[in-house]
């Protein structure tokens, strides 16, 4: 069985988490952005994933036997999220009622797929570990030579 | 006085020089005590890889049992040969004795 | 060459250590997706497969080579995770993790005390 894919599948998985991650940092980034040079406000960057069916995309090449295969990102797309509407009659870019759209970006939400980012991150670092842990426990067989 | 602690002492002390209880003294041919100890490393061997297949089949409520059972056997076998090997040499020693 | 005992035993290690680096991989899979939504978590199913053999043991009968024919690691799905599920999904899989790692070091170990055995036999007691 080869051993190669225990990584091949943690390596999606954290490529996977750090995309989100990079999202996430992106929308936090973004909160109180303003209209963009298009004229449009920014909308909350969604991640969406899914399992792998085979690892042509992460440079492994095919590997004999495997079929499980990690997981992937679909796409990556700006959600239909309303904007937020903030009281503040100064500001030049205020509609006629004295409220200025700004990205509808929750805060609390974007913190909170962080830290799941981020354990989940944590995670396929551990599982790569143990794969090699135990790919090396086999090398020892039969005594140190 | 100290001639009685002397012999007060004498008898009780040899027992104590047998802590192990498997080795009997060679009474009689020193061939059967020799088979008698293989066939123990064998029983042993058995129980180790009875133990192992027990692992193997996913029953793991005596992990520290079989590696010690592992082990045993190891230095049992070990010592069978050691046993074997000296009795070979001694073997050979007699064999080029001149007469 | 060694023997009937000896044959069954290795075979059984090498299989449980065949089904301990499947399971691996598919809790891998399964942290790698642990944030998809709609996934099914992999499984492997080879333990179960042997609870004759286990009693068997337990009762101190030997294992004939027949008694191994048709079990094999097999990969399978569970059910889909509801989202409400879904928190405890990593916590779950990495303590699998744990005890998959443990249980595949005890198996190497276990074959590699094994050779020894053998190789000390071969070697007639001389290093």
């Amino acid at each position: 069985m080869d051993y190669r894919n225990a990584f091949a599948i943690s390596a999606t998985g954290m490529d996977v988490e750090k995309l989100r991650l990079d999202t996430i940092a992106a929308n936090l980034a973004n909160i109180h952005s303003g209209k963009g040079v298009d004229g449009k406000l920014f909308r909350p960057l969604h991640v969406t994933t899914s399992e792998a069916t085979s690892n042509f995309a992460v440079g492994f090449e095919q590997l004999a036997g495997a079929q499980l295969h990690g997981a992937r990102v679909l796409s990556v797309e700006a959600s239909n999220v309303a904007p937020r509407k903030v009281y503040e009659p100064g500001n030049p870019e205020a509609d006629d009622k004295g409220f200025v759209s700004m990205p509808g970006v929750n805060q609390v939400t974007e913190m909170v797929n962080m830290a799941s980012a981020l354990r989940a991150y944590e995670a396929n670092v551990v599982a790569m570990n143990a794969a090699k842990t135990m790919a090396l426990k086999a090398l020892e067989l039969g005594g140190s030579q | 006085m100290s001639i009685d602690a002397v012999s007060f002492l004498a008898p009780t002390a040899l027992p104590m020089l047998n802590p192990l209880d498997n080795t009997a003294a060679p009474s009689g041919q020193f061939a059967t005590w020799f088979t008698q100890q293989l066939s123990d490393v064998n029983t042993q061997l058995i129980h180790a890889d009875h133990g192992v297949q027990q692992l193997a089949a996913g029953d793991a409520s005596n992990l520290h049992q079989v590696m010690i059972n592992l082990e045993e056997a190891k230095l049992s076998m070990q010592l069978v040969m050691q046993v074997r090997n000296h009795l070979l040499d001694a073997y050979h020693d007699l064999l080029q004795m001149q007469v | 060459m060694f023997g009937q005992t000896e044959a069954i035993t290795l075979d059984m290690l090498k299989m449980a250590l065949d089904a301990a680096s499947l399971r691996h991989q598919a809790i891998a899979n399964n942290i790698a997706n642990v944030n998809t939504p709609g996934y099914a978590p992999a499984r492997v199913s080879f333990e179960a497969q042997m609870g004759a053999l286990r009693s068997t043991l337990q009762q101190g009968n030997p294992i004939t080579p027949g008694m191994l024919s048709g079990i094999r690691p097999v990969l399978e799905r569970e059910a889909v995770v509801q989202e409400s599920d879904r928190t405890a999904l990593l916590d779950k899989e990495i303590v699998n993790m744990a005890q998959n790692t443990v249980q595949y070091e005890a198996l190497l170990k276990a074959l590699g005390k094994h050779m020894s055995i053998l190789s000390a036999a071969v070697a007639e007691g001389k290093r």
